[in-house]
């Protein structure tokens, strides 16, 4: 698990390059553009951005100060039907400000070839639209007029904001082919901004510096009887913009695969967020920019270390529920499950508390934040050693460089016998060291009380079991019937009450009997649903039609039977991304089994171990028997979460020798 | 009128007493209402079982004053035992300009029957309702956003609406989802007797639901203590198997416009006249420029043809429904200078192109899905979410797709076949049953080979064509991406590991409907080689992976809504020095819902012919044949993956 950060991202060098002089300006349509059939590079794309330019500068105005302006040129080519999708673009923004964010589009326009001439058909104010999204959110949409396969589509967009925490989010790769995306960031000497990429795409710079400058008005009143005019003063502020220029050419698009965590990890783009301030006349003003910096930004906002310090509202409570109490281990235990059973998390993630620990607690319903900081200050006020632990969720990305935005949710973590136990209370089914599967991505960051942080390892340090031991017997008209009793741990287990609680048995035995076709089960019961301290239990008995192949006077049959792996999981032929397994897993078969009298074993397979390079995953496959009785052992250790897309032929192979070891038979045959 | 019906249910000894008392009291009985408790132990146990919410009371008060108001009320009390129960809840509603929002509200209830908290208008959220393949609606959306502290609870919401759309009258339906018991769902309608009120029940008698008013003014229907349902597989549609009572005036208004009908024949006229009439203008150039594509072209079908074909490459499908934008058509002259419209516009725009060259088209109205729902043809009232195009052909019709680019023409499948429609012609509507493609239209033919080596590879090749609905299921292959199309032969062949595809090439012939693939494939490992021995499954091409669950207590009958057949023609080689030592007998099936055929012909002591014919037959089945048909399938299943097992000499 070294490296983790290597195997996501790419580290890119940004060179300072001479770009070519090439120009990227909207209404340069050409012929040769319109007659192009296909894409040059990907034949198959529905269509391609020729090219996105767009621009970030601040503004000044007396009443506002500065404010972010960013100007997006688009050209796009329609290469197919499938394609038309791209005619259509929308912009978010938000109103409850002052001032709005605007959203404009201008120099929207459709370009065909008729007759061999290149023909314009402006966007008019019957295709775009303004969609109240929600309260103070709206989105402004257009739909370009006479689109064919052949044309090509420009349009400009322009949105003003007065919020400029983040430059928007530069995405150089798109679902189509981009043929040249370029961003210049152009940033006045007040003001600092971490920058960082992520995916696989080179991207190349460039920095300049312009002299820029503000002209202030003064206006002084005339006084009195006074005739004189009214009097205006000019100041001139001179500063230093540096442009930032990003340039990516001829990018692929992105594809999606399976057990990939979040594809926007991969997708390529540049992100710039505000890490310092440096106005004329003060001191800098570091906001981020290492990870101690970060976290210490966050620990003494008000929504998040004051909430932590916060004691009265559950101190009765909590008394009660110590009382008697005096190992760690117990009162940890009996803390952790207080918040689980009195609090409900609403869904909402955030590092900061929303309405704070107090309400959330009168409302028994928070946010993470609400939830889990309240978690930390019960353990504190037992004389715990907690402390809220930063994360990233799955669906927010993975936390690589120090910004704010790179974290977006809190756990507890207890240090405790020199290790550290990790708790989330916001899902009922959680235990200490089983996060909910969004929060179990990677690295998180300990802020201890005296704001200090350091890393941690999210991920589960052991594999989590599921076992499965079948006892079964072979009738002579090849049914085949016995009992199965599963055993789930852990993440498994966690997995399985997430999903299944709160089905009814009904449905979920035919949801089983979907799963092995030909299996008819009977006696069904689930052991310890909800007591989360021991793994859940499934019993049932089965007969199964369809397991046996009996041809001629011999039976054939995997001796793994219905559970055994017929199908690759892998079956793309390259891989981009890492394959993302989520947790550390292994599946262990002990089957047993009786063949009927009058047959006798013609081939057996052979016992088998089987171990990927890097300790990274390994089987075993035991065979034994006396006589009509056989035992079978399977293990499939899983022993990597994520594993590099360098591994994926290895990986494929390794599934490839499951499945054959899976689909070798026993044969039978009649003496 | 929302207070009013609020109360009528919760007082209804009250108001009988005396509504002055009621009205002046008023305050009081509000104060009152606070206690109203609904704790979880007065559920019946046969309510309780199965579910995962129960419905405690279902109250729908719809007042229509006049042809131009309605108010609809809602008063929906839902108790809640586990989060797989939070959508029955139902806190939801839908406003838009031609819709108010007057009141909305929900109170939540412990299990014990304790008021926890109360939810008021503005902390409801409110979003538009653009969804799927729409660019922008002014629909929106209001529902309550609960985080539930406790399982289990009970919410009581009330919301009321009123709107001047009368030609819209929701359906009753007190059954809506499965895992939901229901104590008690009313419906109270009322109406004046002047404006032809009319409803159709469906399924009323399945259910026990009982009529306790009808009148020329009124209408009442209560149901109680319905069981949670399950779902079951193949099941006919929802709509087809539980309660409903469809309404309608003959006096309406449809966003804005008064209109009068009493059967399809009038609606046809109104809407022919009142928002048809004038959207069919184009300008003389494209008028000039469509008769000059049809050029001597004199067959009106082929003339139709033409003008589709234009269409679909100029057009594109956008969806924009505003006011009566989301029942009137776009103007013909906006389509042609936009080129994009949605399914309204764009067959509108064709109808108006195929009038300019003398091809008459209607316009036609209907429900478009995978599951074929009709147009009541004996009861009038607006139940279509699609529109296509007519073209009379001698007595029949030919069905136009207007919404798609790639569709072949007059092609159905799967969408808006076999089905009731409304055409509307400026005569009248007229119901038309469009095309039925019947089991043996719907086919695919695979031939090809395949040979294995001694240590179990398999190579082979095969062509499958494919016409009518499974035409439709496979015509879209050949533009996707190579992933992609890798993606699906490896789903479609998921039976053959380390499949390679080798080459893949289709035609798609748009005149004949018909699809057909070459696919060259290879695949280590296929047979599993045991000592001398290689096993493999003869079927390598087509295995039917169909699995019915077995069903302990079925209800309602199965439906096949659409037949197949598939025939499958393999030539198969084994490895040299090899023979065989078992083989599959040949099978043949035949009952009431297909024919499944296998025959292995030995050509040589290396080579076989395969022969294998699938047939499953369109139809509604009682559910006492349920068992048999799982058990067919099941064989079919099995002996489709029957093996062969060769030895080396």
């Amino acid at each position: 698990m070294k490296n983790k950060i290597a195997l996501i991202i790419v580290f890119l060098l940004l060179n300072t390059v001479v770009f070519s002089q090439k120009k990227y300006e909207l209404g340069k349509v050409t012929i040769e553009e319109l007659k192009e059939k296909a894409h040059p590079i990907d034949t198959s794309a529905v269509a391609a951005v020729l090219f996105q330019v767009g621009r970030t500068y601040f503004e000044y105005s007396e009443l506002n100060g500065f404010g972010m302006v960013t100007e997006i040129d688009t050209k796009i080519k329609i290469y197919k039907k499938e394609g038309y999708g791209n005619a259509s673009h929308a912009y978010s923004y938000f109103t409850g400000g002052s001032p709005s964010e605007t959203v404009t589009f201008s120099k929207a326009i459709t370009y065909n070839l008729v007759d061999g001439k290149i023909q314009k058909t402006k966007l008019k104010s019957e295709g775009e639209f303004t969609e109240n999204r929600s309260k103070n959110y709206f989105r402004k949409k257009i739909t370009l007029p006479d689109v064919k396969v052949g044309s090509i589509l420009e349009y400009k967009v322009v949105i003003r904001s007065p919020y400029f925490s983040t430059l928007p989010e530069w995405y150089f790769q798109k679902e189509i082919p981009v043929n040249y995306s370029e961003f210049l960031a152009c940033i006045p000497e007040y003001y600092v901004y971490n920058v960082r990429n992520k995916g696989y795409v080179p991207i190349t710079s460039s920095v300049e510096s312009k002299n820029r400058s503000i002209t202030l008005t003064d206006k002084t009143r005339a006084t009195g009887t006074s005739t004189e005019p009214t009097k205006f003063d000019y100041d001139r502020i001179d500063y230093i913009e540096t442009q930032t220029k990003f340039v990516a050419e001829n990018v692929p698009a992105i594809k999606d695969e399976v057990f990939v965590n979040n594809i926007d990890n991969y997708t390529s783009s540049v992100i710039h967020e505000l890490s310092g301030k440096r106005m004329p006349q003060s001191s800098f003003e570091n906001f981020a920019s290492d990870w101690e910096g970060v976290v210490r930004k966050i620990y003494i906002a008000e929504n998040f270390g004051p909430e932590l310090e916060k004691t009265g509202y559950f101190e009765k409570d909590i008394d009660i529920i110590l009382s008697g109490l005096a190992s760690p281990e117990d009162k940890i235990g009996a803390i952790f499950n207080f918040v689980k059973s009195r609090m409900n998390w609403n869904n909402n993630n955030s590092y900061y508390c929303d309405e704070g620990v107090r309400r959330a607690y009168i409302d028994k319903t928070g946010n993470v934040a609400e939830i889990n900081l309240m978690l930390v200050s019960m353990l504190r006020y037992a004389g715990i050693d907690a402390n809220p632990i930063l994360l990233s969720t799955r669906s927010n990305g993975i936390t690589v460089y120090p910004s704010r935005t790179a974290f977006n949710y809190v756990i507890a973590g207890v240090e405790f016998n020199n290790s550290i136990y990790l708790l989330d209370a916001t899902h009922k089914n959680t235990l200490p060291n089983i996060l909910p599967f969004n929060a179990l991505n990677w690295i998180g960051r300990v802020i201890r009380k005296d704001g200090t942080s350091t890393e941690v390892d999210l991920m589960p340090k052991s594999n989590s079991k599921d076992v499965i031991n079948m006892m079964a017997t072979i009738e002579k008209d090849g049914t085949m019937t016995g009992k199965v009793r599963e055993n789930y741990f852990d993440y498994n287990a966690y997995s399985y009450r997430e999903r299944y609680n709160s089905i009814n048995k009904e449905s979920y035995i035919e949801k089983l009997e979907k799963k092995y076709p030909g299996i008819e089960i009977g006696d069904y019961e689930v052991l310890n649903k909800t007591d989360l301290s021991k793994p859940v239990v499934e019993n049932y008995s089965f007969t199964h039609n369809n397991a046996i192949e009996v041809i001629g006077d011999k039976m054939y049959f995997s001796p793994v039977f219905f559970l055994a792996e017929t199908k690759n999981i892998f079956t793309q032929e390259k891989r981009e991304y890492p394959v993302d397994f989520i947790f550390p897993n292994q599946d262990k078969y002990n089957i047993s089994f009786t063949i009927p009298e009058g047959y006798a074993i013609e081939t057996i397979p052979q016992s088998k171990s089987v171990a990927m390079i890097d300790g990274i995953c390994n089987f075993t496959y035991l065979v034994s028997n006396t006589e009509n009785k056989f035992q079978i052992v399977y293990t499939l250790d899983i022993n990597e979460a994520i594993i590099s897309p360098e591994y994926y032929d290895v990986l494929k192979n390794f599934f490839k020798e499951i499945v054959d070891k899976h689909s070798e038979k026993i044969v039978l045959k009649k003496i | 009128m929302f207070i009013f019906g609020f109360y009528k249910l919760f007082f209804s000894q009250i108001l009988k007493q005396n509504l002055i008392i009621l009205l002046v009291t008023f305050f009081s009985i509000a104060a009152a209402a606070q206690k109203i408790k609904f704790p979880v132990v007065q559920i019946a146990d046969s309510l309780s079982t199965n579910s995962n919410a129960v419905v405690r009371l279902n109250h729908q008060e719809i007042s229509i004053s006049s042809q131009r108001k309605m108010t609809i009320t809602t008063n929906r009390v839902v108790t809640v035992y586990n989060k797989n129960g939070l959508s029955a809840v139902g806190a939801v509603t839908g406003y838009d300009k031609s819709r108010s929002l007057n009141a909305i509200e929900a109170v939540v209830y412990d299990a014990f029957g304790n008021e926890i908290k109360k939810i008021r208008k503005k902390d409801f959220i409110d979003e538009s309702a653009v969804s799927g393949g729409t660019l922008f609606s002014d629909s929106r959306v209001v529902y309550l956003n609960y985080t539930p502290i406790s399982y289990p609870f009970t919410v009581n919401f009330t919301c009321e609406i009123q709107t001047s759309n009368t030609a819209l009258i929701p359906s009753w339906m007190p059954i809506t989802d499965y895992f939901v018991s229901i104590e008690k769902s009313t419906l109270n309608i009322t109406y004046p007797n002047d404006l032809g009120f009319k409803k159709k029940e469906f399924n009323l008698d399945n259910f026990k639901v009982k009529k306790i008013t009808d009148t020329s003014t009124q209408l009442t229907y209560t149901v109680e203590g319905v069981v949670a349902q399950k779902p079951e597989e193949l099941s006919p549609d929802f709509i087809k198997i539980y309660p409903r009572v469809m309404m309608s005036l003959e006096s309406f208004n449809l966003e804005g416009v008064d209109g009068t009908a009493k059967n399809w024949k009038e609606y046809g006229q109104w809407f022919s006249e009142k928002i048809l009439n004038g959207t069919c203008d184009l300008s003389d150039e494209t008028i000039i420029k469509v008769k000059s594509l049809v050029g001597a072209e004199k067959d009106p079908i082929k003339k139709a043809k033409l003008v589709y074909e234009y269409l679909q490459n100029k057009s594109r499908y956008i969806s924009v429904q505003v006011g009566i934008g989301g029942f009137k058509p776009m103007l013909a002259s906006d389509v042609d200078r936009l080129s994009y419209g949605d399914c309204k516009a764009l067959s509108n725009y064709t109808r108006a192109l195929l009038n300019a060259v003398g091809v008459p088209a209607y316009y036609t109205e209907l429900y478009g899905d995978s599951d074929k729902i009709d147009i009541e043809s004996d009861f009038f009232s607006v139940q279509g979410n699609h529109v296509i195009l007519a073209i009379p052909n001698q007595k029949e019709y030919v069905f136009l797709e207007c919404t798609s680019q790639d569709n072949p023409f007059g092609f159905q499948a799967n969408f808006t076949d076999d089905r009731n429609v409304v055409v509307i012609k400026p005569e009248g509507g007229e119901i038309v049953r469009t095309k039925n493609y019947d089991d043996n239209t719907n086919s695919q033919f695979s031939k090809g080979n395949y040979s294995i080596s001694e240590n179990g590879d398999l190579v082979g090749r095969i062509s499958i064509v494919s016409e009518g609905t499974q035409y439709q299921k496979k015509y879209q292959l050949e533009k996707l991406p190579p992933t992609e199309k890798e993606r699906n032969y490896k789903s479609y062949w998921s039976n053959i590991n380390n499949l390679i595809i080798n080459s893949t090439s289709f035609f798609n012939d748009k005149e004949k409907i018909s699809f057909t693939e070459n696919v060259q494939i290879s695949a280590v490992n296929y047979g599993a080689v045991t000592g001398n021995k290689i096993l493999f499954a003869v079927n390598a091409f087509n295995q039917y992976s169909g699995n019915l669950k077995k069903s302990r207590n079925r209800r309602h009958p199965f439906e096949i809504e659409r037949g197949f057949i598939d025939n499958d023609e393999i030539a198969l080689t084994l490895p040299a020095g090899f023979t065989i030592e078992a083989m599959p007998d040949n099978i043949e099936l035949s009952n009431k819902f297909g024919i499944y055929r296998v025959e292995i012909t030995k050509k040589d002591g290396l080579n076989l012919v395969y022969k294998r014919k699938l047939l499953l037959k369109k139809g509604i089945y009682p559910k006492e044949d349920f068992e048999d048909f799982r058990l067919f399938i099941e064989k079919v299943r099995k002996n489709d993956n029957s093996k062969i097992l060769v030895t080396k000499i």
